[in-house]
């Protein structure tokens, strides 16, 4: 990338030429990979239609306003946005974080070094975690206080707001994975992945802009077909079909995956992708729960056989739908709690962050929210299973979904079931558990695919993941040796898979991803065969 | 004498000025509306080694139902580390300003400590020597971490490109105070003079002061006023940044205050303009209620 100094008046600099743009020889080096891909420039149609004035890449195919009046009207919708986001009944949601974050920065600058995004961009500006929060506050100051209006670039509240401000700061909201890794390190609890996420959200409730991928193939098909995924109740119930089949082939078993089972103790609940991308981790799940007795059911509602909650990365009140929705279902069957399956947003969504948008009836200590791995390292510890080991006998590392361990504080169950089923010592990334870097894919970006977003996130985003891979079997990188990284985490998966392929990591040194399911279950000694096929996809 | 009887009515004007704005910056803060559920792990009031790995209460199954332990005094331990020796900065500052930040902070708090001591030796003239001690340690402290920050970020770009001239108001003011806590003190070995206004604050008996040390004090009673009113009150604003929201896990219980504050929170009426939220329409209402605008624009 270009290292010409950027100042925060570049924001507003008009036309559609990128502030930064890709230079493969200054993001963060991938040892040993020898050749770096350089990511290509936007098509010349899109350049003429979309706005890439950021650092040349987006997920928005949304025409630029082609009008001055037209930007006039969305840099004004912008601002009424700006407004409702402080004010206590329109964002009550998040206010008091929001306003200690925008209001206490003491812009030290700790956080900078904890975002996976700007070490892996080469230390690029306009990714460091602040240089959007900072935008954000001067607009604020400048348009909404008393003292930014009197004392204006006294306070720093000197940029020009235009069309290419607005639009280069909702570009940045989707340059931030969510991680809060950037708040754990802040001396004064300043939390500026909220603040991106705060950025989303106006855009998203004032002015019905957010990625595709997130609101109209997400959360409002989600709604409205049942998943995100778009399967209906109908193909869910098919796909159970063809799930009981896979068990029966791969383990010789006959198992019986209940569906819409009244009265049962836990209403499990997938990410539904993982019934069309790695449905041998809901096999799994049903091989280990029958294998271990616990009486649960899956549910064929709308919505209930889909855990995601895209609304958490954008939208309170997407978020609050579809969590409402969750609960009721799990109220409708008589479940006494649900078991969220492996998917990590699912678990901060529905275990945590939903809890205070929903009616007392359905808080947490009335229909409580859990995670599947401690059901699953009990399972694995309680003996019932006949483990060997020695079936997992190949280089295992593990990462950490955000939403699981920095943001529940769910560390060590994943880990005795490591130590459980693998023969091998568990290989911990470098830094993991609470410390660990996202995988790139956090905050949506594992399903943004539109025009050449997906370029971004393979060159910049998840970077940081895959040379921490790459450095964590850096002995043992002979292909012919396979390696497991271990994803209990359907995003987490998808930008595995992603990363997998645009770096080619399978073919030049054997690694392989999948979930943790998934390994307890090739640790079952009275299988008849492996369980991970390494030649899928894998 | 009329002089001496502003500067004693100055000073105690700015320290009720002082605890009145504060209070009011922490009443706004305070009565903002309660918060989604937002922690980052650690959590310091987890007990055991759960507080060291960042494990929490979820870690095992049927959570509602059993024992959550919890150390209120961990959590103070973790906040005491960060006051007192500002651990995040230490470990976390890539651009080295740690040993600044520190010195500036302890500046401030041996200020605050000498202070004190100033109104002890009124009563105990014994803690003079000590008194002196803690004022030397605190100007020179205070001095240097102001100094040093002041052209750190003024040479460092990672910091510069974020200062705002208020951020170097705020160091230059401090150093000044700082500066002219040194200067009089040169002329002033014992504080004597301090020590006489602040004696006459307390007493209320006028009594002359040194030019050095009643400008010393104006400054400072001025700092204290304005200080409330700027981002350098993020010393108290800690404590909702971290208690209440990062280190805030606790869930909701049906019937509980914290129920029945997002019930009256649900109440509140979302007029954001988006294509999906329903006009007119309480967040409960959203939430529950049939789907708005199925075209949203991308």
């Amino acid at each position: 990338m270009s290292k010409k100094p950027i100042r925060f008046r570049d924001v507003a600099r008009p036309g559609n030429d990128p502030l930064v743009s890709l230079d493969a020889q200054t993001l963060m080096k991938l040892d040993p990979l020898e050749e770096q891909p350089v990511p290509r420039t936007p098509r010349p149609a899109w350049l003429e239609t979309y706005d890439f004035s950021l650092d040349g890449f987006s997920d928005f195919d949304r025409p630029r306003p082609k009008t001055l009046e037209e930007q006039e009207r969305f840099v004004q919708a912008f601002l009424s946005g700006l407004e409702k986001l402080f004010d206590p009944r329109n964002n009550w949601t998040f206010l008091k974080a929001l306003k200690l974050s925008l209001d206490y920065c003491l812009r030290c600058q700790t956080c900078s070094e904890s975002c996976h995004v700007y070490l892996a961009s080469g230390k690029q500006e306009i990714y460091r975690p602040t240089f959007r929060s900072e935008v954000l506050r001067r607009i604020y100051q400048r348009h909404f206080t008393a003292s930014g209006r009197w004392l204006g670039s006294f306070l720093g509240a000197d940029i020009e707001l235009n069309f290419n401000t607005v639009w280069r700061l909702l570009e940045m909201s989707y340059r931030c994975n969510l991680c809060r890794r950037c708040a754990m390190v802040c001396p004064v609890g300043i939390d500026n992945a909220l603040l991106a996420r705060e950025i989303r959200k106006l855009f998203s409730q004032e002015l019905g802009i957010a990625p595709a991928e997130l609101f109209r193939k997400g959360s409002r098909k989600h709604l409205e077909a049942g998943s995100s995924t778009g399967m209906t109740p109908a193909g869910f119930r098919d796909s159970i079909e063809s799930i009981e089949e896979i068990i029966a082939e791969k383990t010789g078993r006959k198992v019986k995956v209940p569906v819409d089972k009244k009265g049962a103790e836990v209403l499990l609940i997938h990410n539904a992708g993982e019934f069309l991308s790695w449905p041998e981790n809901p096999a799994a799940f049903s091989i280990l729960f029958d294998a271990a007795g616990v009486d649960y059911t899956l549910s064929s509602d709308l919505l209930g056989y889909d855990a995601v909650n895209y609304g958490v990365w954008f939208d309170d009140l997407e978020l609050g739908r579809v969590a409402l929705r969750h609960v009721e279902i799990a109220r409708k069957l008589g479940v006494r709690k649900i078991v969220v399956g492996e998917c990590g947003h699912a678990h901060k969504a529905l275990c945590v962050v939903a809890d205070r948008v929903l009616p007392g009836n359905l808080s947490l200590s009335e229909v409580p929210r859990e995670s599947c791995l401690p059901l699953l390292r009990d399972i694995v510890k309680s003996g019932v299973l006949r483990l060997d080991p020695k079936r997992n006998d190949f280089p295992v590392t593990l990462h950490d979904s955000c939403n699981v361990v920095r943001l529940m504080g769910i560390v060590r169950p994943q880990r005795e079931i490591l130590q459980a089923v693998c023969a091998q010592p568990l290989r911990e990334m470098t830094p993991h558990g609470v410390w660990n870097y996202c995988c790139g894919g956090g905050g949506g970006f594992a399903i943004m695919d539109t025009l050449n977003f997906s370029e971004w996130r393979n060159a910049v985003s998840v970077r940081m993941k895959v040379k921490q891979v790459l450095d964590v079997f850096k002995d043992v990188l002979d292909p012919g040796t396979r390696k497991y990284v271990v994803a209990a985490c359907s995003n987490c998966k998808g930008a595995m898979r992603g990363a997998i392929a645009h770096y080619g990591l399978k073919d030049k040194f054997g690694i392989g991803y999948g979930g943790l399911a998934d390994l307890i279950v090739n640790a079952m000694s009275d299988l008849p065969r492996p369980y991970i096929e390494w030649d899928q996809e894998r | 004498m009329a002089f001496q009887w502003f500067t004693i009515v100055f000073g105690w004007a700015s320290f009720f000025l002082f605890v009145v704005l504060a209070a009011y910056k922490i009443h706004r803060i305070a009565t903002l509306p309660l918060n989604l559920r937002w922690e980052v792990y650690p959590v310091p009031h987890e007990t055991g080694d759960k507080r060291l790995y960042g494990g929490s209460y979820m870690e095992e199954v049927d959570w509602v139902k059993k024992p959550r332990p919890s150390s209120p005094l961990a959590e103070w331990a973790e906040m005491g580390s960060e006051i007192f020796f500002l651990k995040r900065v230490r470990e976390h500052n890539p651009y080295h300003i740690w040993p600044l930040s520190l010195a500036l902070h302890w500046g401030l708090y041996l200020l605050i400590l000498w202070m004190g001591l100033l109104a002890a030796t009124v009563f105990v003239p014994a803690l003079a020597f000590l008194t002196m001690a803690v004022g030397i340690a605190a100007f020179v402290l205070g001095a240097c971490g102001t100094v040093g920050l002041i052209v750190k970020r003024a040479t460092d770009r990672n910091l510069a490109l974020y200062t705002a001239p208020i951020d170097y108001f705020n160091l230059v003011f401090l150093a000044i105070i700082f500066g002219l806590g040194l200067v009089s003190w040169l002329g002033d070995p014992h504080f004597s003079q301090h020590q006489s206004y602040i004696a006459s604050l307390l007493l209320f008996r006028p009594t002359p002061v040194s030019t050095n040390a009643i400008l010393f004090f104006f400054l400072l009673q001025a700092f204290a006023v304005y200080m409330p009113c700027s981002k350098l009150i993020h010393y108290v604003m800690k404590h909702f940044t971290f208690h209440e929201i990062l280190w805030n896990d606790e869930f909701k219980v049906k019937g509980s205050s914290k129920d029945k504050q997002i019930d009256r929170q649900l109440s509140c009426l979302a007029t954001w303009a988006g294509p999906h939220i329903a006009p007119g329409k309480t967040w409960r209402e959203q939430v529950r209620g049939p789907l708005a605008g199925e075209d949203q624009e991308k």
